[in-house]
């Protein structure tokens, strides 16, 4: 899959969340605010509906104390006085009430007014009556009254709570209407928005399940290349091991058919070291008839004299060189033979205690290291697996090493210790010898090289050989000193080695 | 038995076989030496014109033989000699520059009598003739007269 598509698609899908997420909130809220309208316009319609019944309850209050003061007047009984008296005094706290119920509408303060004047007036004429009544005018409170029905106060008074009642009417349908509108659009809102959430939700589900399955296409491919590279791999190492032999057997054929020539050039030479005999004593043994000497005892060599011996001794040089140069060689050629063999051997690995294994090593070299003044410490070693004689050869090798080494005149002292770490054991081993010049750190691991003063017979090959079965283990050395210092070398070993790595396919 | 003991040496490098041929002489062995410088001739002359070995019944036969050889390896002829009824009596002396413990095991798993690797140190090579000289001089039988 082209990278651009798949950044395209993961940017689709956040956005998509993005999109579901906004819509959530969006419904939230418009939700919390349309149940908010719902609920104040429910208040409102409520507000009007108890404005209405303030009104009737006024209407009534009035009407029972126009009664009552009828009832009086007729009757002249405090009864009536005192219901009369009673309803009076409730319509008071009522138009109050009703003044708060109905401030928010100008409409209606207006006509409350207009209502509480005419309320006002027919209270003031009630007192009248009553005054009169009082004061045993009856037929004064009895005109009174006619007077005043003949006006049309009351007329006006219900015509008012009637308008004011119609208002109030008015305000409810419209409130309702409002309400019911409010509800509508919260259910409106909430349907939409629940679709378009669903909608988004099953985009989103496809998108998931297209990616789903476009990263499923994607494990398998990676599976395959996965497999691919291991095949890949393990044909290289065929390739390498195989080079590797190739180079083995290469380095054994021609090391050892270098050996046929040397064996001539050797021979022949001893040859013409007997053909110089031979020469050298018929030239001593003319030149002393030319001279007439007495001819020598028998049995006893002739003796050369001037150019004569100078020239056997040139000779006799020239051979030496030879034969000490073909002594060299051949020494070289074995040591390669050696290391190829070495390099065919098939390892098993088996479970060594390599405290034993190094003890052993050192009661071996115990005679060197008391000539060189040497002491030997081991610290605990663990238990490895891994090629006994490899092991032993490494071992031997830098030890043979450090006793060989040491500093004139100073008593050595070799330590080896191990820990181990992450499935390694690690070696060291370290002394306090002459040391190796950093320069040289990388020369000494080098077939036939060596460092320092060259004073002690080698062929340099020991480190180079140790290197080559530490690299065979699985394993990696390496070397830390100082010229004068002692050396420390590292030897890094897996703890289970397995030829399978090595040896699967020989 | 009235018939010398044949040396048949087979040898590809000329100047070891000279130096082989010294040796011997030197030590004082003056058997007839037949030297072969391929597998091929030698085997022809061992199993004879039939292929069978029957011409050396009777003959006396040793037989020093180079294990690196052009055309074959001194093994197959060492093995070749060791399976002819004729020939397995006859001792096989391998002389070879190897001296590989695997090789050497083999040689003397397949029936050769002597192994000696060829040394560049001319003393030691000398001396090992020379001992092999004594050993050819042992089993020497006196020419018919």
């Amino acid at each position: 899959m082209a990278p651009e598509i798949r950044h395209r698609r993961t940017l689709g899908q956040i956005l998509l969340l993005s999109a579901g997420f906004f819509v959530l909130v969006v419904i939230s809220t418009a939700s919390v605010l349309l149940v908010n309208k719902a609920r104040s316009d429910s208040a409102w319609v409520v507000h009007t509906v108890e404005a209405e019944n303030q009104i009737n309850a006024l209407l009534l209050e009035v009407r029972r104390a126009e009664s009552g003061a009828r009832a009086y007047l007729l009757t002249q009984s405090p009864d009536f006085l005192r219901d009369h008296e009673a309803a009076v005094a409730a319509i008071r706290p009522l138009l109050d009430r009703l003044a708060t119920l109905v401030a928010d509408n100008q409409v209606q303060v207006q006509n409350l007014a207009r209502l509480r004047g005419i309320i006002e007036t027919r209270l003031s004429q009630f007192d009248r009556e009553k005054a009169l009544v009082a004061a045993g005018d009856l037929p004064g409170a009895v005109a009174l009254v006619r007077d005043v029905g003949s006006t049309d106060s009351s007329a006006i008074m219900r015509a008012t709570a009637e308008e004011m009642r119609g208002e109030e009417e008015r305000l409810f349908a419209q409130r309702t209407t409002t309400a019911d509108k409010s509800q509508q659009l919260a259910t409106i809102v909430t349907v939409v928005g629940s679709t378009l959430v669903v909608l988004l939700a099953i985009i989103s589900v496809l998108l998931v399940r297209r990616s789903t399955s476009a990263r499923d296409e994607a494990e398998a491919k990676l599976r395959e290349s996965n497999l691919n590279l291991e095949a890949t791999v393990d044909e290289r190492t065929a390739d390498l091991r195989e080079a590797n032999e190739e180079i083995q057997r290469f380095a054994y054929i021609v090391s050892h058919d270098l050996r046929s020539p040397l064996v001539n050039i050797m021979g022949f030479t001893s040859e013409l070291e007997e053909l110089r005999n031979d020469i050298f004593r018929r030239i001593a043994t003319l030149a002393r008839a030319v001279s007439a000497a007495p001819p020598p005892a028998e049995g006893a060599e002739p003796e050369l004299e001037g150019a004569d011996k100078q020239l056997s001794e040139d000779f006799t040089e020239a051979l030496g060189f030879i034969k000490s140069s073909i002594a060299k060689m051949d020494r070289l050629i074995t040591a390669i033979l050696n290391l190829t063999r070495e390099g065919r051997r098939e390892f098993v690995p088996i479970r060594i205690d390599t405290r034993d294994l190094i003890e052993q090593i050192v009661s071996t070299l115990a005679h060197q290291a008391d000539e060189a003044n040497t002491t030997i410490r081991l610290e605990p070693l663990p238990t490895i697996v891994s090629d006994r004689l490899a092991l032993e050869q490494i071992f031997s090798n830098l030890i043979d090493n450090a006793i060989k080494y040491m500093k004139p005149g100073v008593p050595g002292d070799i330590a080896i210790r191990a820990r181990t770490k992450l499935g390694f054991a690690i070696f060291e081993i370290t002394d306090n010898g002459r040391g190796i010049d950093p320069r040289d750190h990388q020369r000494i691991f080098d077939l036939f090289r060596r460092a320092g003063t060259q004073d002690r017979p080698g062929q340099g090959i020991g480190l180079a050989h140790v290197r080559a079965l530490v690299r065979r283990l699985g394993g990696t050395m390496s070397v830390a000193s100082e010229l004068d210092q002692g050396s420390t070398f590292t030897i890094t070993l897996p703890i289970n080695w397995n030829a399978s790595n090595r040896n699967s396919d020989r | 038995m009235t018939m010398p003991v044949t040396i048949i040496m087979i040898e590809d490098d000329e100047g070891h076989a000279r130096l082989i041929e010294r040796n011997i002489r030197r030590s004082g062995v003056n058997n007839e030496i037949k030297p072969f410088t391929n597998g091929t001739e030698a085997v022809k002359y061992l199993l004879g014109a039939d292929g069978t070995g029957l011409d050396h019944k009777g003959h006396a036969l040793l037989i020093l033989l180079d294990l690196n050889l052009p055309d074959m390896t001194g093994i197959d002829i060492l093995k070749l000699v060791k399976q002819n009824s004729f020939l397995k009596s006859a001792p096989v002396v391998i002389l070879t520059t190897t001296d590989d413990s695997q090789e050497i095991k083999r040689c003397y798993e397949l029936g050769c009598n002597v192994y000696i690797t060829k040394p560049v140190n001319y003393e030691s090579f000398a001396n090992a003739i020379r001992q092999l000289g004594l050993f050819f001089s042992v089993i020497q039988v006196p020419p018919a007269a």
